[in-house]
């Protein structure tokens, strides 16, 4: 199993997308933490530490590491070198449980990097913009998430988008499908749902990023929402993994 | 390591494109896998990596693959000459490769100096040619240093250099011992290159031996006698109930023969030869003999 994870770490990391994107994720968490600090009186006297470490799990800055969540099935089936890794590790489960592991270490890696942008943001921002009081600003909605749900949060999305690219095996889709579902779909259903006067409610109750995002922002009417969206997630995992051991490669 | 590929069959939709397909590939030669286009070759290696799922199976040295550890050390395959991330140096996807036999940064370098590719050891491969491509691939499939080889057309887009360089090292690679298997569409280099063949067509086995008994198939073999004394042989063999047709002044040809029979035949008889020489088909020949009608895709008549 080391070399599995040997195997896939060096995989990650041997590619200049995997860096880029991950620059590109902490410019992006450092400007949206910055905005709240820096644009206005009004706005920058709300903001707390806690609300200003929600800003890394904000689904513009998670788009970023989705995009090397997709690579690890992505590229391998974009560029043919799945055979090459199934040749060199035949037991299938273990491929999977390795890029998931290593998947889960990168998002670790990178959230602490963006609050570590985020440390240094806050630390130069004007005097008295962060405060103590109060629950502080979520960039995401409702209100500031704790660290660990971050962390978790980020895993998950970047969970869906590479159980995605394992079902569909197109890095694009990969990345275009959560973002579209976390940022139209799911908007126009609930549009829809207001539309049909109450019949559309169990499929509203039941959306996934919805209710990730309420169990992120903390939202009280929503209970369950942790659990829906887990559901969510651990199943598109277990399809894209079953799919992944039955095909041909 | 001896293979034995046992009952594989593979079927994709209504297109039955492996059937019950069953070869043993031999420690210490070079086995040629040959087949027309369509002929289900690379659809049977990748059965045989356990990358497509069909029937039957693969056994190495009477264990599955899987139990082999490490896998590397096993095998090395290489199916496609453009199996690499583009934007991945060379040298990274070496190092990526090793990862499961722990192979070092000097072994690496080895085998990219080998494969001629050192100089661009740290450029990305997007940008090489077919035959680096190639290389590359080679480079992956011999990294660390597997008791089989397994290559899927590596001459293409080879340079006659390059293809000559691949057969003497083929070669090499067989004679201490290990097993190589290598299909390619270029038969006369597959003549020079392979000890035993197997053959599909339509995904049926044609053919599974050496590379003599196979040529030995076809139709044209005869043995080509020259001597003063031609017609009194002709005779002789006729008598025998040999035919045989003249081809030329002194010289005979005797389809279906050995020169060893011709010979003593002759010599019993008190028959001077001047030439007794066997006419053997071209590899080229025997293989459009024995897999014409299996050819998937068949091909226009020239005018």
């Amino acid at each position: 199993m080391i070399a599995n994870l040997v195997y896939e770490w060096r995989r990650l990391w041997s590619v200049r997308a995997t860096w880029i994107m991950t620059f590109v994720y902490l410019v992006i968490t450092g400007l949206l933490g910055a905005g709240p600090l820096f644009l206005g009186e009004e706005i920058s006297n709300g903001q707390t530490w806690k609300g200003l470490y929600s800003t890394n799990a904000n689904f513009l800055c998670l788009v970023m590491i989705s995009v090397v969540a997709s690579q690890f099935f992505g590229h391998e089936y974009r560029y043919g070198t799945i055979r090459l890794t199934l040749t060199e590790f035949p037991k299938r489960e273990r491929v999977v449980l390795a890029k998931t592991l290593v998947l889960a270490v990168y998002v670790t890696i990178a959230t602490f990097l963006g609050w570590a942008v985020l440390g240094v943001i806050g630390s130069i921002a004007p005097e008295g913009s962060i405060g103590t009081e109060g629950p502080g600003i979520s960039i995401n909605g409702g209100e500031p998430s704790e660290l660990w749900q971050v962390l978790v949060f980020g895993f998950a999305y970047c969970l869906i988008a590479m159980s995605l690219t394992m079902i569909t095996r197109n890095l694009a889709l990969g990345i275009v499908l959560p973002l579209l579902t976390f940022s139209v779909i799911e908007g126009l259903i609930s549009l829809f749902a207001q539309l049909a006067n109450g019949k559309m409610d169990w499929i509203v109750d039941a959306l996934p990023f919805a209710n990730g995002s309420a169990w992120l922002t903390n939202v009280a009417e929503s209970p369950n929402a942790g659990l829906i969206f887990a559901a969510w997630v651990v199943g598109a995992y277990l399809i894209g993994a079953t799919m992944f051991f039955k095909r041909d490669a | 390591m001896r293979i034995e590929a046992i009952n594989l069959d593979k079927h994709f939709r209504s297109v039955h494109a492996v059937k019950n397909l069953s070869f043993t590939v031999e420690p210490g030669r070079v086995t040629g896998f040959l087949g027309p286009n369509g002929s289900g070759k690379s659809t049977t290696m990748r059965l045989m990596l356990g990358l497509d799922n069909g029937g039957g199976e693969t056994l190495y040295d009477g264990k599955k693959l899987a139990s082999h550890l490490p896998v590397t050390r096993t095998i090395g395959a290489h199916l496609d000459a453009k199996f690499f991330h583009p934007k991945r140096s060379a040298y990274a996807h070496l190092r990526m490769l090793g990862a499961e036999a722990g192979i070092s940064k000097a072994r690496v370098h080895e085998v990219l100096k080998l494969v001629g590719l050192e100089s661009v050891a740290k450029k990305r491969p997007g940008g090489f040619s077919l035959g680096m491509g190639q290389r590359l691939g080679l480079a992956g499939a011999i990294l660390a240093d597997p008791q089989v080889l397994m290559l899927d057309e590596p001459a293409n887009g080879l340079d006659p250099q390059s293809i000559q360089w691949l057969r003497d090292f083929l070669k090499n690679y067989a004679s201490t011992g290990k097993s190589v298997l290598v299909s390619s569409h270029l038969l006369s280099e597959m003549e020079l290159l392979a000890d035993d063949v197997v053959v599909i067509a339509r995904g049926n086995l044609i053919a599974a031996e050496s590379m003599p008994a196979f040529l030995s198939r076809a139709t044209g073999s005869a043995v080509v006698v020259r001597s003063p004394e031609s017609e009194k042989l002709a005779e002789v063999l006729s008598a025998q109930g040999i035919s045989s047709t003249t081809d030329g002044a002194r010289t005979i040809v005797i389809p279906g023969q050995t020169t060893d029979r011709i010979g003593e035949i002759a010599f019993t008889n008190g028959i001077a030869l001047s030439e007794l020489s066997p006419r053997t088909a071209s590899l080229e020949q025997v293989f459009l003999e024995l897999t014409e009608s299996g050819q998937e895709y068949r091909l226009g008549e020239t005018s």
